[in-house]
């Protein structure tokens, strides 16, 4: 089994056939490519491919065998599926699914108010957090009809990407 | 006449690089204040001299007048230089530098309260037969009566802090179930941004242009007009592209909105560089819409077409020299576009977005002027405005602007970060802006080309999992980094225990 590459959605299998120096031959699923390959410890890779110069950069992310890759005009997320992570993954049964319900913050910030407390009743679109970042207020509102049984954070509080606010049931 | 041998600049970032760069070729030397999280911003390192004053937040540090006075007074600063936001415009602010025998770089205290106060400056410029935008002329202390006006006024109407500026505590109502919620988000995010939460209610013009013209004036009673800035491709009343001359504008409306720039600075006997806003619609009318006592964020495309140094006249007129130039001298030369790069993620509602900057490689070339303060390593703070850099072209003609702004985008590469830069890229590609046809409304109304969502080819794609495959199996190898390019490591040595270690 070789090792997996998970584009946002695409998950294509990867396999280097041979190497000179720079020169590769290189299989991405069913499709084989003669590529003049050079990089640095930074992530930033000159290919060069029929003919074609492309400029990619790679920007590792806190979890080892992710990434954040840049091409001219996109990005894309990247993980590195290899037998350790296949492993892993196996061994803990089925991905843990983080709940639809629970507000996380899409960027670093500072919490600023928290309008509902622990228990509270709220509608769907009901604003339960606002948070600023960058002299710009966002107010975060909750995806359903619930009940408010979580919150991670208090006003005041600076919090990072991705981190876990409210959690609504 | 004074001469000044060290000026404090009281900002950060970018704004504070680029006035010390005119103190560098001006001989001056240079003071920086930082607050906790700037403490490794490139200002500070960029100065003669760096002081501490205060935690992160704004209000502790950069808005601190007290403490700033006080280093400026530790270091025999000779004069302040406030830049853009903060204190720039602060009549408060202007006062203690004055009580202190430290020289402002702006405006007396009078002028800024007459003009920083939207609501007296649109007094004034009614007393000087300035057209002025439909609306209020008290201020709105209080919800209720800031609703009340509204009912009175009809929707739709632009709810507008007092104290404001740079599209903080400003909101368009056009639905009479938002009345509430959006004057009272105005006032708080006005409180936040200025420390005063009081509104006042102007008319809304829909789809106007929005056009301002820098003005001088020295301590002598001169006053002279560096012509216009076209200012209208802007997402959530903030800026982002600025050009100049405008598209829109005539030798004859040029010159009659530049009288009354003039006249305007003339009615309050201006000191400094200063900014007259207007708004233009599309037959041509114009209303004052605000001053600002202040250098502005897009000064650059000015300084490009006329070739002068507005941050040098600044200084230059606080030191009491009579202004050099005069108006029939001034040559508005080629054309400057200045596209303001933002730290934020255009598919998700231009949602700031703070964090490391990776890599960064901005261009070079003919033509280009980039004004930004962000290196590698460098963690943008969360705690102040979005904008990294600007960057600013000139070219023979605005085609030639437009063609040279693409390329310049096409160099610069940021990575860490969501940037602006595709988004500007995007525009610059736009029949409407490339035609010059477009108003305040350009970005929603051409939104769903902008924000298209587009992928690289096939073949792009493959190149990219490529290249995380042998940046993992590198990985696996290496313990030190350096930035010296090589070839993808030689595995064929390895090549048995990668076939095991691939075959768990």
């Amino acid at each position: 089994m070789s090792v997996e590459i998970k584009l946002d959605q695409r998950i294509a299998s990867v396999e280097i056939l041979k190497q000179y120096e720079n020169l590769l031959e290189i299989k991405v699923d069913d499709r084989i490519y003669q590529v003049d390959l050079m990089h640095n410890d930074e992530g930033i890779f000159s290919i060069l491919a029929n003919g074609r110069s492309y400029n990619i950069e790679l920007v590792p992310q806190p979890k080892p065998k992710l990434f954040t890759a840049y091409t001219l005009y996109h990005n894309y997320d990247i993980e590195v599926i290899d037998a350790e992570s296949r492993y892993l993954r196996n061994r803990s049964g089925a991905v843990q699914l983080t709940s639809e319900n629970t507000i996380s913050s899409p960027m670093p910030g500072k919490v600023i108010k928290i309008p509902v407390k622990i228990g509270d009743e709220v509608k769907k679109g009901d604003t339960v957090i606002t948070i600023s970042a960058m002299k710009m207020e966002s107010e975060y509102k909750s995806p359903i009809d619930g009940k408010v049984i979580k919150i991670f954070v208090s006003e005041g509080s600076t919090v990072d990407a991705h981190q876990k606010l409210i959690e609504i049931e | 006449m004074q001469k000044f041998n060290k000026i404090l600049i009281a900002n950060r970032g970018e704004i504070a690089i680029r006035i010390m760069r005119t103190c560098r070729e001006m001989g001056i030397s240079t003071v920086a204040v930082f607050s906790d999280a700037d403490r490794t911003s490139m200002h500070v390192r960029y100065a003669d001299e760096a002081y501490h004053i205060g935690p992160s937040t704004s209000s502790e540090s950069y808005l601190n007048a007290d403490k700033i006075i006080d280093v400026a007074k530790k270091t025999k600063a000779d004069a302040i230089h406030p830049g853009y936001g903060f204190l720039s415009e602060n009549a408060g602010f202007a006062q203690k530098c004055a009580d202190n025998g430290i020289k402002f770089i702006g405006p007396s205290p009078q002028v800024i309260n007459q003009m920083g106060n939207k609501i007296q400056a649109r007094l004034t410029m009614i007393a000087a037969g300035v057209p002025v935008v439909p609306g209020t002329t008290e201020s709105l202390k209080t919800e209720k009566d800031a609703v009340d006006t509204i009912n009175k006024i009809g929707l739709p109407v632009m709810v507008k802090a007092a104290a404001g500026g740079g599209g903080k505590g400003m909101r368009l109502i056009t639905s009479d179930k938002d009345i509430v919620s959006l004057v009272r988000s105005a006032r708080s995010e006005a409180k936040s941004s200025f420390g005063n939460d009081s509104v006042y209610i102007e008319k809304y013009i829909s789809s106007p242009h929005h056009i301002e013209f820098q003005i001088l004036g020295d301590q002598h009673g001169n006053f002279i007009h560096l012509f216009e800035r076209e200012c209208s491709v802007q997402r959530r009343h903030q800026k982002m592209i600025e050009e100049t001359p405008s598209p829109l504008m005539t030798p004859e409306l040029r010159k009659k909105m530049g009288e009354y720039a003039v006249e305007a600075a003339r009615t309050v006997n201006y000191e400094g560089a200063g900014t007259i806003e207007f708004l233009v619609d599309n037959d041509l009318n114009f209303y004052f819409l605000e001053m600002n006592t202040r250098l502005q964020v897009e000064h650059p495309i000015t300084e490009r077409i006329t070739g002068i140094d507005l941050v040098k006249q600044q200084i230059l007129i606080a030191e009491g020299h009579p202004l050099s130039i005069t108006q029939d001298k001034l040559r508005q030369t080629g054309h400057a576009i200045e596209c303001r790069i933002y730290a934020e993620d255009s598919d998700n509602n231009f949602m700031p977005n703070p964090g490391k900057i990776y890599n960064i490689t901005q261009p070079l070339g003919l033509g280009v002027r980039s004004d930004g303060y962000v290196y590698e390593g460098y963690e943008i703070p969360i705690y102040y405005d979005s904008m990294i850099s600007k960057l600013i072209v000139w070219a023979e003609n605005r085609t030639e602007a437009i063609e040279r702004m693409k390329r310049a985008l096409y160099e610069y590469k940021i990575t860490g970060v969501k940037t602006s830069i595709k988004f500007l890229e995007r525009i610059m590609d736009t029949a409407d802006f490339r035609s010059g046809n477009y108003d305040t409304n350009f970005i929603e109304k051409n939104k769903s080309t902008l924000l298209a969502d587009t992928k690289c080819t096939p073949e792009c794609e493959d190149m990219v999992i490529i290249a995380a495959y042998i940046e993992y199996l590198d990985r696996l190898n290496i313990a030190q980094t350096s930035k010296e390019m090589y070839t993808a490591q030689n595995r064929w040595k390895k090549y048995t225990y990668q076939k095991n270690f691939e075959r768990l």
